[in-house]
């Protein structure tokens, strides 16, 4: 037999046709850490190079997955590439501000947020527009960026908690500052509601604040198991008030929001391999359309998705509800892959876009095995 | 200055039908000459009254090159040369002049015999045109007159698919058709080298898009065919010619013999036909990779694929049949889609575009009732799947072919200028060429600095070299020595003549050097005389030091030092 189909054909190309319902690869001409959305069909992923100028792009998905009846009908596979720009520097954050044409992003290693427009209908091209000034200079980490939800082009930034603001983005206005004593670098920064936001520590511990107020957040301290070197990402669910934290160790613990001090709802070990110091690449999230599950991805080249209802409140091992191993089947260097970024779709239950660090670019829309196999429903949609 | 004018022909956003005249050193080339596939009138044709309003075109053009076989690059080419009047030499390889007439042929009978259109090229007229194609050979040169010489280059995409190389002097064109940049499984990545041309000349139509792999693509074909026949029902797959059916029957074969089914897989007996047909010129144009991929084996020769007769489609139970024509218009592949439309367990891929007119076309189109022959209507209750496989250069792919020829200059047809200035920005900026991108029926003219080789002899060279004029240098460059010099890696040397003269001065150094400043500038009026801080004085460039004898002082001895350039002044 040929040795091409052969490897087409490999175990897992044939796993993929049972366990996708759709499947895309791409190949960027570099790897991002960016995918950020900027609408249910457009996706934005940047360059994080050091050396020449890096590109962002604004990708519209494949009409192929977006079309639900007649999706026979439709051949169209590609990314088409409706926007894109240059930057100076890397690209390590971008976030979309939620009913504009604008973008934020942040190169890693400073605090200052550059400000982009992404274009319209009569061209292309994404432009730099300005930049917004960070607390403090001389960073390591660069700083965190999150989009107020509201028509106010606000954005909250920060790299270190005692240097978390909310700026009006036309006018460079300091709107309210985050008050802490203690200065701990950020592993997350998100709005819950359109006033409640939530910083997340890299040691674990919570910040949550009320910006309409100028009392001091509620701060939740790490859970109970964390040592000294660990490391904590966090993700906030606002539709189910819940807060999950995972460690460099691979346990997670999940929270309600509104009662972060009575201690964890659930938890669960995760089957991943710990991680170094390089915390860049980790992402967890919860799924905006799929009720209780999460998604992990930085620790290896596959991304996992987890049912968190089924976790106890004592420590237990757990094995993700599914893998995707695709980065690592198709990489020239399967050890050496390390996912980068993950999205999940932000109405379709189960589709999801995975980066890693050789460049590729996967869309996937999985499919519930244990479901399917034991006849039992998903988890809620 | 010189130039080349470049006109994609066609109206506006026209895209869809490719026909591009180039002026190169007073030729005039037409690359390709399709038909626009969307239209049903005139406006299917190129427009040719660009070049003249009426009267035929023989006179000019140089030259028509076709890229490849699709409609939309060669459809509209027996109306150029016999309904409009071409008599000039028409050029393509070996493998797209055998396959063009017979898409020629299909297509002209779909639209005459089926559609009724009366404004149409003739089988006749298919001939004609066929009997000016001058084929080529890849990295072969052509010589078409004693100054327009072509050739071409492998550009994968389907079988036959060349990237053309147009000569005139020492200007040049590369015209890419459609190519593609990562290997099809049977075709290939495009190749070309590093030739220099100023200007590239590229299609847009894909260049904003960001491709997915073949590998998704062909999952989701096994994928689709798995389902019908799990569900037991029937998979037609209507197909045209080698390269694309034999990929998917070895894809197919490849995973029954992994899944170990079943059900039985079959190909019509015209394709086998005229793929034996096309094979042996497969094996010509192919390289030595995919030569011994497909060669080693023979061609039908599938432990689960047999070949079909037609009580077959009859059978109960599940099947996949691969059959032709490639868009259900006639002939067998159409005879079993009336056979199995009805069924909704049933499945018809189409792995290709499908001309207006046909089956094909209507149910790819969500057609779900059709008109037959006799006014009897077909019911489409079988499920309908659209996929391509087509090899296309994206984004990626344009930068680089790009990188491997190295233009002067990029032009790109068939684009909306406000959705490609990204992309020519991105080209610009990565390669530091200009990068344009001509609407449909605009001209773009780029100025070329053609060099013009120029003998000289050696002494000159050397006598030149040494006096400092302007040199001659490497492929026949006129530059100046400045130029010459940093472009060798020398150091400018000069010449400078010095003497002494000695006279008797009882004054002290500095004095007698005065002395001689006060009486030249009495007696050389009109030159430029100077007494400099440093102890010189400079007569024009001739410098004058005083200096006095060791043994006796009242001896001076004059330096007096001149470059060689210095004419000699008596005094």
């Amino acid at each position: 037999m040929e040795e091409d189909l052969d490897n087409i054909l490999d175990d897992w190309f044939i796993e993929s046709i049972k366990i996708y319902k759709d499947l895309h690869v791409y190949q960027l001409e570099n790897p991002t850490q960016v995918l950020e959305w900027t609408s249910g069909r457009n996706v934005c992923v940047a360059g994080y190079t050091s050396s020449s100028k890096n590109e962002i792009l604004e990708l519209h998905l494949p009409l192929k997955l977006l079309a639900d009846k007649n999706k026979g009908l439709c051949a169209e596979r590609d990314f088409k590439v409706v926007h894109g720009g240059f930057a100076d520097g890397p690209v390590r954050r971008l976030r979309h501000i939620p009913g504009t044409r604008c973008a934020v992003t942040n190169d890693g290693h400073s605090s200052s947020l550059q400000v982009w427009d992404l274009g319209g209908d009569d061209s292309d091209v994404i432009r730099r527009t300005g930049s917004v000034e960070g607390g403090r200079t001389g960073s390591v980490r660069g700083s965190r960026i999150a989009a107020r939800p509201s028509s106010q082009p606000q954005v909250l930034h920060g790299a270190q908690s005692d240097d978390v603001r909310l700026t009006e983005i036309t006018s460079g206005r300091t709107v309210y500052k985050l008050e802490v004593d203690s200065s701990d670098a950020l592993s997350s920064l998100q709005f819950v509601t359109d006033s409640i936001v939530v910083a997340g520590c890299c040691k674990g511990s919570i910040l949550v604040a009320d910006i309409r107020s100028p009392a001091a957040p509620q701060v939740c301290c790490p859970p109970a198991s964390s040592a000294e070197s660990v490391l904590w990402w966090t993700d906030a669910s606002a539709s189910s008030s819940r807060l999950i934290r995972l460690s460099s160790c691979g346990q997670a613990v999940v929270s309600e929001l509104r009662m972060l001090g009575g201690g964890a709802v659930c938890q669960a070990q995760l089957d991943i391999q710990m991680r170094g110091s390089d915390s860049e690449d980790v992402v967890v999230s919860w799924a905006p359309a799929l009720d209780d599950c999460i998604a992990v991805s930085g620790f290896s080249g596959a991304v996992q998705i987890y049912n968190t209802s089924l976790w106890k409140s004592d420590l237990q091992e757990t094995t993700p509800l599914f893998q995707h191993r695709g980065h690592m089947v198709s990489s020239q260097q399967p050890d050496g892959v390390l996912t980068t970024a993950h999205a999940w779709h932000p109405e379709r239950p189960r589709t999801l876009l995975s980066a890693a660090s050789d460049g590729s670019v996967h869309v996937w829309d999985w499919v519930n095995q244990s479901a399917a196999e034991s006849g039992s429903a998903d988890p809620p949609t | 200055m010189p130039e080349i004018k470049v006109t994609p022909l066609g109206a506006g956003q026209d895209v869809g039908r490719s026909c591009i005249l180039v002026s190169i050193g007073g030729k005039n080339i037409m690359l390709d000459c399709g038909m626009h596939m969307g239209y049903n009138d005139d406006r299917r044709f190129p427009d040719f009254s660009y070049i003249t309003q009426n009267g035929r075109l023989t006179e000019f053009l140089d030259c028509v090159i076709i890229s490849h076989f699709h409609l939309d690059h060669c459809g509209a080419l027996p109306y150029m040369s016999e309904m409009v009047g071409y008599d000039g030499p028409i050029y393509m390889t070996h493998p797209t002049k055998a396959i063009c007439p017979i898409l020629l042929e299909d297509f002209r009978k779909i639209t005459v015999d089926k559609k009724g259109e009366t404004n149409f090229f003739t089988s006749q007229m298919i001939k004609d045109c066929m009997k000016k194609v001058i084929p080529l050979n890849l990295h072969q040169t052509v010589q078409v007159d004693d100054e327009l010489e072509i050739k071409a280059y492998y550009a994968g995409h389907v079988l036959g698919a060349a990237m053309v190389h147009i000569k005139v002097g020492s200007e040049s064109v590369v015209y890419t058709g459609d190519y593609n940049m990562t290997p099809d499984r049977h075709l290939g990545a495009a190749w070309i080298d590093k030739c220099r041309p100023d200007i590239l000349i590229s299609e847009s139509t894909y260049a904003t898009t960001i491709r997915d792999s073949k590998r998704c693509r062909e999952r989701d074909f096994l994928k689709k065919v798995h389902e019908s026949i799990e569900r037991g029902g029937k998979v037609l797959i209507p197909v045209f010619a080698l390269g694309r059916a034999q990929e998917l029957c070895i894809l197919l074969e490849t995973f029954w013999e992994r899944m170990n089914l079943k059900a039985p897989i079959y190909f019509s007996t015209g394709l086998t036909e005229k793929a034996n047909h096309y094979y042996k010129l497969f094996i010509t144009w192919t390289n030595q990779k995919i030569r011994k991929t497909f060669v080693q084996r023979n061609m039908f020769e599938f432990k689960h694929i047999k070949a079909f007769d037609r009580s077959y489609a009859d059978n109960p139970g599940p099947m996949v049949v691969f059959a032709t024509p490639g868009m259900l218009h006639a002939g067998q592949s159409l005879q079993i889609f009336k056979k199995w439309a009805g069924n909704e367990k049933n499945m018809v891929i189409m792995p290709g575009y499908c001309v207006q007119g046909t089956i094909g076309h209507k149910i790819l189109n969500g057609q779900r009732k059709l008109e037959m022959e006799g006014r009897a209507t077909l019911d489409v209750k079988l499920q309908v799947e659209y996929m391509s496989f087509s090899a296309h250069a994206d984004a990626k792919g344009i930068m680089q072919l790009i990188r491997m020829a190295e233009p002067r200059n990029m032009l790109l047809v068939h684009g909306e200028a406000v959705k490609m200035e990204f992309l020519k920005g991105k080209i610009e900026q990565e390669f530091s060429i200009n990068c344009y991108m001509p609407a449909n029926g605009e001209t773009t003219t780029v100025t070329t600095n053609p060099s013009v080789p120029v003998d000289i002899s050696l002494n000159l060279l050397k006598r030149e070299m040494a006096l400092g004029g302007t040199v001659c240098y490497g492929d026949g460059f006129l530059v100046s020595s400045e130029q010459a010099l940093k472009e060798l890696g020398l150091n400018e040397h000069q010449l400078r003549f010095t003497c002494r003269v000695q006279l008797q001065d009882p004054h002290s150094d500095p004095d007698t050097l005065h002395r001689i400043y006060t009486h030249l500038k009495s007696v050389l009026k009109g030159y430029t005389i100077q007494h400099l801080p440093d102890g010189t004085v400079m007569v024009e460039s001739i410098v004058i030091k005083v200096s006095s004898s060791a043994e006796d002082p009242n001896t001076k001895v004059l330096l007096l030092s001149w470059s060689y350039q210095v004419t000699f002044l008596r005094c």
